[in-house]
């Protein structure tokens, strides 16, 4: 059974990018644009990884992964992020993302951090 | 403020390898090779930024920033070029907004990473906005305010296709512009006044008054004006001032500016306060025409000796024209060497000003003014070099008269 796999980013143009890696290997449950959606959508469609974006409006995404985290122990998150700010990454691990990816990425980087992750 | 130029010097270094991580950021996202071009801080006011830009049509893309930097930074392009970026960027054509947005987003998190990275703190980044602006609105919020402002600018290139991006900040509040004051002295700082001999103790101090170094903006404004009316005068062509900007660069990238084009001109080295050199610099073409404007008879060669003769004293006097609005506002006396004719690729005329100067200071304040001739296709690049620790010294007393 495939990967079930969230996306959660404000941007259209990266989640169509992510989509494109991730289709066929893995089973897109949902899109999401903000981490008040990320939230909503990890509690209907309980997926076994989310690919998080930091920067979202509305909350961003080390808020919206603390509060699945906190709802949702077993939750597998992958922030990926344009920061790769040392202080920033620490704050995601904190939050208890299991690891993170630097845009841009190719398909290989991606794929990786998701066989380190689940 | 006081602004410390070598805490400048080190803000700029962080910049510029800032603007390495969004060229790389950018190149693994198109697919093209982007170098960084320059990295430069301006001293300009809301007035000359507009003149600057005008006649612009830019897209851009911004981000506030909080935590250890505070403001906001743009990432822009020309907005003839936003075709040639889509077609770069998988599935692009078919969503421009997002598609921008996230290049903008990309490149401007690379570049605030050395930011971050290095003052050990967080930068938190609002979710991009688009843009689309005419002439300077495409700057931060800030830039047009008030007498002066630092902007800030990297420019990167693609080198193999016709695209090429800025990207902007403002050191308007906060940490960033504690950074520039020097009040939160960065290491990198510290390093260069050792490696320079020291600081106060063995130069004198290089922190001077931001009102001091506007003062100073205006007054390269004024003598690139003179030098355009002494052209006028020489030739008879009626003349403009395109830009006059003074920056705070890396040294270094002075050369690379000029171009490899073959420029003609007369250089100098001023002596008094500040001394420094100063480089008065042609297209080859348009060096010929001048001179051709100024003698009874079409000369021999385009440029032979009557040619260089007759742009060796045009260079005079638009040297005079510069410096002398210089001496008497600083209240100083500043004279300037016999010229020396210069005639081969652009970078080369002005290498060996800058390595002597190099010698003393790795970053400078650059006066680039742009010249036009009327009728003429003729273009005249002025580059003043002043020594860094002598122009401090001047603006500071400049601030207590």
């Amino acid at each position: 059974m495939a990967t079930r796999v969230l996306i959660a980013d404000d941007s259209e143009f990266m989640r169509n990018l992510l989509r494109e890696i991730l289709e066929g290997e893995f089973e897109i449950v949902g899109e999401a644009e903000n981490g008040v959606e990320a939230v909503n959508m990890y509690e209907e469609h309980g997926p076994d990884l989310v690919m998080m974006d930091i920067v979202m409006p509305i909350r961003d995404g080390i808020e919206a992964t603390t509060e699945i985290l906190e709802e949702n122990p077993g939750a597998t998150v992958i922030m990926c992020t344009s920061v790769g700010q040392e202080e920033k990454m620490k704050a995601a691990i904190k939050a208890g993302a299991e690891g993170y990816i630097t845009k841009p990425f190719q398909k290989p980087n991606v794929l990786d951090a998701i066989g380190s992750a689940v | 403020m006081r602004v410390d130029v070598r805490a400048l010097g080190a803000c700029n270094r962080l910049a510029e390898r800032g603007a390495e991580q969004a060229a790389g950021a950018l190149s693994d996202l198109t697919g093209t090779d982007l170098a960084v071009e320059v990295t430069g801080a301006s001293v300009a006011s809301g007035e000359d930024l507009a003149e600057a830009f005008a006649g612009r049509e830019s897209i851009g893309v911004s981000v506030g920033l909080r935590g250890g930097l505070e403001g906001e930074a743009v990432l822009a392009f020309d907005a003839a070029n936003v075709d040639a970026l889509l077609s770069l960027l998988p599935g692009g054509a078919s969503m421009e907004r997002s598609a921008v947005t996230e290049v903008g987003n990309i490149a401007l998190g690379g570049f605030l990473d050395g930011w971050a990275n290095y003052l050990g703190k967080a930068i938190d980044m609002s979710p991009p906005r688009y843009f689309e602006a005419d002439g300077a609105a495409v700057l931060p919020d800030g830039a047009l305010a008030g007498d002066g402002v630092f902007l800030f600018e990297s420019r990167l290139d693609a080198t193999t296709t016709d695209l090429d991006f800025s990207i902007y900040m403002l050191p308007d509040s906060g940490p960033f512009r504690d950074l520039v004051v020097g009040k939160t002295a960065p290491a990198a700082t510290a390093g260069a006044e050792a490696a320079a001999g020291g600081g106060d103790a063995a130069g004198g101090s290089t922190a001077v008054p931001y009102e001091s170094l506007s003062t100073f903006a205006s007054l390269a404004k004024r003598g690139s004006a003179n030098a355009a009316d002494n052209i006028s005068m020489m030739t008879g062509l009626d003349t403009t001032v395109d830009v006059s900007r003074l920056r705070f660069v890396p040294l270094a990238d002075v050369p690379a500016e000029v171009g490899v084009e073959p420029h003609a001109g007369t250089v100098f080295e001023l002596q008094g306060e500040p001394s420094g050199y100063l480089a008065i610099l042609f297209e080859e073409e348009s060096a010929a025409a001048i001179a051709e404007s100024m003698l009874p008879s079409e000369p021999d060669e385009p440029l032979g000796g009557m040619a260089e003769n007759a742009l060796c004293e045009l260079g005079n006097v638009m040297t005079s024209g510069f410096i002398d609005g210089w001496a008497n506002v600083l209240g100083t006396s500043i004279t300037h060497s016999p010229p020396e004719f210069v005639h081969d690729i652009g970078s080369a005329t002005i290498s060996p000003l800058v390595a002597k100067l190099s010698r003393r200071q790795d970053y400078g304040f650059v006066i680039d003014a742009a010249i036009q001739t009327e009728g003429l296709q003729a273009r005249c690049d002025v580059y003043a070099l002043p020594d860094e620790r002598e122009l401090a010294r001047a603006l500071d007393r400049l601030s207590e008269t």
